[in-house]
């Protein structure tokens, strides 16, 4: 077991407006979540000493402009002027999640105190993933002249292996996006909040990339969602009732830039994440009471279910079904609406529901008796990253 | 089946890694990257061999012959210069001489109903221009003309 489980803890968290398109400046977003999540935590700007983040627009062919399509480490320097900064660091891999660790590694290794995160997504004019004008250099050009312009064709070209393989239905998953979207109705933070989804509307939307419909995708949007990471120690002493963290991995499985459709690469990417979670907090995926899994594209949790060690390969699909993943089931999953709820945030929202429901503060989608709560933050294959949350620190 | 005339492809800019495989392609043979101390071949080129770390790779011809490793029929047409093709099959080929190299092209020739995994294919060549010959697939001769349905 790892000798700092349970050390940190999340505590406060933060929420943007989520809108579909760039109303405000990306900033603004980013700046009322941090303030919102430091406020949560019952803690003033002043008290924040490190930051984090992971920047990346993951749209393609658009420009990265700090403030309006991203929020870097810089800009929110520049926002918050905090006087007592000592650490700050921006991740280029393994995504958000690997913020977090670099946080939580910060505050463990005393070079920080309290540490915020955030993740900025802006939603560009125009079409999200464009192919490259003209020329198509580096990685690309092994896969943008056959007409594959963004991650979901690279993730539906796995799936279409993963249901042929294992003789499956992609009808099934259905039960994935009208339970998720149901979740959703208890999170006002969502951006489908409000919003119904039934099986039909599922069975009958329109195709986007085979096997994925239009229900299978997130929906861009423009908003930030914030945390607050301490000690545990000092968690204690603040507003909310801490979130302890008992384990965290990411994916170690090597990644070939370029490389696409492999469903053994999300399958490796997962169970390498998920093993070092496991064993550094002591707890197996029979112990968990609930779970967030990357849901950027529906398949995504298919490979988390079963890189994750939650089921076994080829049974995700009848996994979820007959109410394993509602709020009272066996393994209630993506509680807080998914990205399919809330909109293109990307993990962190994932995480800060894992922390939310350890913690007992989800409010009205609050699972009974969460004590160990897992988090699988990005798709398993490039960008994996785990967590274990515990509600106590032992 | 796709109307493929109205497409305009993006053009590949080979490299100093993927060169040999473009100028294979323009005098049309299909060539991947093999390493030369434990015979493994892998796609897209890379610096080092992804088994043992040699740095001893050498591009060698293969046989244009394959299965469907995995596939997706695109139907968004949010990138204007492929929304004349819709749906239209981008497909994952593993190659029988190569095991674990995947290449990514359209099932060409074909209905895009006509994708499915383990189906068999073979490389046929694409001339973009002077400089550049996409490799690409349809489907192989004792594949062609069974019925295929679904989508």
């Amino acid at each position: 077991m790892w000798e700092n489980r349970c050390k940190v803890a999340l505590s406060g968290v933060g929420f943007s407006k989520v809108t579909r398109s760039a109303e405000i400046p990306l900033a603004a977003h980013a700046l009322t979540a941090v303030k919102e999540a430091v406020a949560d935590s019952g803690l003033i700007l002043s008290d924040i000493d490190g930051l984090a983040t992971y920047p990346e627009l993951p749209a393609t062919g658009h420009a990265e402009v700090d403030g309006i399509s991203i929020v870097s480490v810089n800009c929110m320097m520049a926002m918050l002027k905090l006087p007592n900064l000592t650490w700050h660091i921006q991740v280029g891999t393994v995504n958000i999640g690997g913020a977090v660790q670099q946080a939580v590694n910060a505050l463990l290794a005393g070079v920080c105190k309290y540490a915020v995160v955030w993740r900025a997504m802006h939603n560009p004019r125009g079409t999200y993933q464009n192919l490259p004008s003209g020329m198509a250099a580096g990685a690309t050009q092994f896969t943008a002249p056959y007409g594959f312009g963004g991650p979901g064709q690279g993730m539906a070209v796995a799936y279409a292996r993963w249901l042929e393989r294992h003789n499956q239905n992609r009808e099934k998953m259905a039960t994935l996006a009208v339970t998720q979207r149901r979740h959703t109705q208890h999170n006002p933070h969502a951006y489908f909040y409000d919003t119904e989804l039934t099986q039909e509307d599922y069975l009958n939307s329109r195709m986007v990339a085979y096997p994925f419909c239009l229900f299978d995708c997130d929906i861009p949007v423009q908003g930030a969602v914030a945390i607050v990471l301490t000690t545990a120690d000092r968690a204690r002493d603040l507003k909310p009732r801490p979130a302890y963290l008992a384990g965290y991995g990411q994916r170690l499985h090597f990644e070939v830039a370029g490389r696409i459709g492999s469903l053994a690469d999300y399958m490796e990417g997962g169970r390498s994440s998920a093993k070092l979670t496991w064993e550094r907090s002591g707890f197996t995926p029979q112990d968990v009471d609930v779970a967030q899994i990357y849901d950027g594209f529906s398949a995504s949790v298919i490979y988390g279910l079963e890189s994750y060690g939650f089921c076994k390969e080829g049974e995700a699909l009848d996994f979820i079904q007959d109410g394993r993943i509602e709020l009272d089931g066996d393994l209630p999953l993506n509680t807080f609406g998914g990205s399919l709820g809330t909109g293109r945030i990307h993990g962190l929202w994932h995480i800060i529901e894992g922390a939310l429901q350890a913690s007992g503060r989800a409010g009205s989608r609050q699972v009974e008796g969460a004590n160990v709560s897992f988090v699988g933050a990005s798709a398993p294959i490039v960008t994996g990253t785990t967590f274990l949350f515990a509600r106590e620190p032992y | 089946m796709s109307d493929w005339s109205k497409v305009t492809r993006p053009i590949p800019v080979p490299n100093e890694w993927t060169k040999p495989f473009w100028d294979a392609a323009r005098r049309g043979v299909l060539e991947l990257q093999r390493c030369q101390s434990c015979g493994h071949f892998q796609h897209p080129p890379y610096a080092t061999c992804t088994q043992c770390v040699s740095t001893d790779l050498k591009f060698e011809p293969v046989r244009g012959i394959g299965t469907i490793y995995a596939y997706t029929i695109m139907y968004h047409t949010g990138d204007k210069r492929f929304a004349g093709a819709v749906p239209y099959a981008s497909i994952i080929v593993e190659l029988d001489d190569a095991p674990g190299a995947l290449m990514a092209g359209n099932l060409l020739e074909a209905e895009y109903t006509g994708a499915k995994v383990g189906r068999r294919v073979e490389v046929v060549f694409e001339k973009l221009n002077d400089d550049i010959t996409l490799p690409q697939f349809r489907l192989a001769p004792s594949e062609r003309g069974q019925a295929v349905s679904g989508g």
